[in-house]
């Protein structure tokens, strides 16, 4: 048992305390479901207000959560249901709301343009329809701006973000200084310049870039763009002042990071590097969540031993026949034990990075079992939450 | 796999947190093009550099100009011009597949494109599409022509979408293809199902297994066996809970996919790399991997 494991389980009574909860690691780890059930374990037993931001949860669970599409409202998970997946009425309340990426860009620019007018041309502007996707880790700095825009509104006591998937579990961490880089160049500011001067003023003999950009791209395109960079330039000082703040809120001794993963080697490693650079970034981890776990028993040499004699022996059926009463035919017993051995092998492989968990960090960690179904309903949630809170584990 | 049958096979690695290349059991590679296994190589696709080349390919500008504001700002309009980042990503596929030898044969039988995740992906490939209707004139709409025509000859390219056998997964494999069949010109060739459970029991040793985890059999089996026969059975049901759990996902994937279905069976090694990428090439060419 790792020394992080050894720390008392209740996550989610730990983590209730904190306004904003981080849910990180990579793509595929159960992230989205382990935010959704951080949330139900904390209404359990805790009388706050808790928003579960989603950003793209399975249909299945979605609906569960009263979350139809995206762009719809925040959803109250009614407390009956509630109580009825959890055996006991709810201490607290709890809300779902699913990221919207393009109303998260549209509200950005109306907040930090500097007039309407301002705002207008570049929701007009060709350039920024395709500049929130374009964007790289656009996505990752929309959920971190949609954290900043609900701490600021301050209606909830608990906010619990679930990240976007990505390969790269540190984009977001840097998404807040990437956008006031790109929105700050300095190189910004040369190309817009031109159009002050005007284009076709310059008959384009200013220089080799003109006249390559121009053989490139045509000036129709050039002078969107110029006039794009000019409107983003009016957002720069915002922009900056809210990189500023999301960091401090993301270092704040009110926020924590719980980070997700399995015991796959791929997602192992990729938690491991983002629990480095979370201490790197001066931010707090606060738990670890391991899902997926094998049952222990899997790996334990009685088992495997009888797995063993089952697949080997010539006279398994034979022995199986004459203790249950009926035939059995030959495969059999070795099918079965093909059956076991396979997850056998996984448990053991898993092994590895059982021994490196205390490496991560020394915080709570709660193990969730591996289930042999889609978690897509409160009850399920309810499970997965009484694991979060130390309540059934493996 | 294709290797194995004496193909020149160049395999690209689109997203720089990719690790093809150690799938490959090579460290990691650059832009250029790079021997990793006997007939298979490999780059590392990187826009800046994709830049780079095209401009010095097309416009002979000198690679050392990249830290003059010429390419500061075309790093720029390459990330802001919606689809201009996403051109010189399928710019230099299409530039590879253009590639010929010095006899006039092409480089490469087969390119591989290990593309970005799903919500990126499509991005990429639409991007030739949104530059025609952005860029109306100048010499890239001459090139962002040959490029679409590359990605829309179904002969040339192909598009094979993979899918674990678990809710999000396959609903993100039915959306993708829908979407690329909807909004591209990009044919979806396949589908491969990773992962999958490779052990099942039938019915009749199913019920075998239930005997066996009875109370009045487990204690007896287990001494009989010389180990912990109930454990073994808890294994066993859990991994045809999981096969049957991901077959139920399988079976909506094949309905909706409009496209074969290769199941490819649950590696079990180690850590990634080379050894699990030779089992699951030596599972698909003894067919162990099933086309459904």
């Amino acid at each position: 048992m790792s020394a992080a494991a050894e720390q008392p389980l209740d996550l989610a009574a730990r983590l209730a305390e904190r306004e904003v909860v981080v849910c990180a690691g990579s793509g595929g780890v159960g992230k989205t479901t382990i935010s959704a059930a951080l949330g139900v374990a904390m209404v359990a037993e805790q009388d706050r207000r808790v928003l579960v931001l989603t950003v793209d949860p399975a249909r299945r669970l979605a609906t569960a959560l009263g979350l139809e599409s995206v762009g719809s409202e925040p959803s109250r998970v009614p407390a009956a249901q509630l109580k009825k997946a959890l055996g006991a009425a709810p201490k607290g309340e709890l809300v779902c709301a699913m990221l919207d990426q393009k109303s998260t860009w549209d509200r950005l620019v109306a907040r930090l343009s500097p007039d309407r007018a301002t705002a207008d041309r570049i929701y007009r502007n060709p350039f920024y329809q395709g500049i929130s996707e374009a964007f790289v880790g656009s996505h990752e700095y929309m959920a971190m701006e949609a954290l900043y825009e609900l701490h600021t509104q301050r209606e909830y006591d608990t906010l619990i973000i679930d990240t976007p998937p990505s390969r790269n579990a540190l984009d977001f961490l840097e998404a807040p200084t990437r956008l006031n880089d790109f929105v700050g160049a300095r190189l910004l500011a040369w190309l817009a310049a031109p159009t002050r001067m005007g284009f076709r003023a310059m008959g384009f003999a200013a220089g080799p870039f003109m006249r390559m950009a121009d053989r490139l791209l045509g000036t129709d395109v050039l002078e969107d763009l110029s006039s794009f960079v000019r409107d983003l330039q009016l957002l720069y000082g915002g922009v900056q002042k809210q990189a500023r703040e999301v960091y401090r809120l993301l270092r704040a001794p009110a926020t924590g990071f719980v980070v997700v993963t399995t015991l796959e080697p791929a997602p192992f490693a990729e938690a491991e590097f983002f629990c480095s650079k979370l201490h790197e970034f001066s931010m707090p981890l606060r738990a670890l969540v391991v899902n997926r776990v094998l049952p222990d028993a899997l790996r334990e040499r009685e088992a495997v031993a009888a797995a063993a004699a089952l697949a080997d022996a010539s006279s398994a059926a034979r022995i199986l026949g004459e203790e249950l009463g009926e035939k059995v035919t030959a495969d059999t017993p070795k099918r079965i034990a093909e059956a076991f051995t396979l997850l056998s092998r996984l448990a053991e492989r898993d092994t590895r990075q059982v021994a490196r968990l205390a490496r991560l960090g020394r915080v709570p960690l709660a193990r969730l079992p591996l289930v042999d179904h889609d978690i897509s309903d409160l009850e399920g949630l309810s499970l997965m939450a009484a694991g979060l809170r130390g309540r059934a584990t493996v | 796999m294709a290797a194995r049958q004496d193909k020149r096979v160049l395999c690209i690695d689109i997203d720089a947190k990719g690790d093809l290349a150690g799938a490959l059991g090579s460290p990691p590679v650059g832009f250029q093009p790079r021997p990793v296994q006997p007939g298979v190589h490999v780059l590392q696709l990187i826009p800046e550099e994709s830049l780079q080349e095209y401009l010095q390919i097309y416009y002979k500008v000198p690679r050392f100009a990249r830290m003059t504001p010429l390419a500061r700002v075309f790093d720029f309009v390459a990330t802001g011009v919606p689809g201009a980042r996403e051109m010189l990503v399928i710019g230099k596929i299409a530039f590879e597949e253009k590639r010929r030898e010095r006899d006039g044969t092409p480089a490469w039988d087969l390119i591989i494109v290990d593309a970005a995740a799903t919500g990126h992906f499509l991005p990429q490939i639409r991007a030739a599409r949104a530059m025609l209707d952005l860029v109306k004139g100048g010499m890239i709409r001459s090139q962002v022509e040959w490029i679409d025509a590359i990605l829309s000859d179904p002969q040339r390219t192909l598009l094979t979408v993979c899918a674990l056998p678990e809710e999000m997964p396959v609903v993100e494999a039915l959306e993708l293809s829908e979407k690329a069949r909807r909004e591209t010109r990009i044919r979806v060739g396949a589908c491969f199902l990773n992962r999958t459970i490779p052990v099942v029991l039938t019915p009749r040793q199913r019920r075998v297994l239930e005997s066996m985890g009875a109370p009045e059999h487990v204690d007896a089996l287990s001494e009989r066996f010389g180990g912990d026969v109930g454990a073994v059975v808890q294994g066993a049901r859990l991994s045809q809970r999981l096969h049957d759990n991901g077959a139920a996902h399988a079976k909506r994937l094949r309905a909706g996919i409009g496209a074969p279905v290769v199941e490819v069976p649950l590696q079990v090694e180690a850590r990634p790399g080379l050894a699990t990428t030779r089992a699951v090439a030596s599972a698909l060419m003894r067919g162990e991997a099933s086309l459904s």
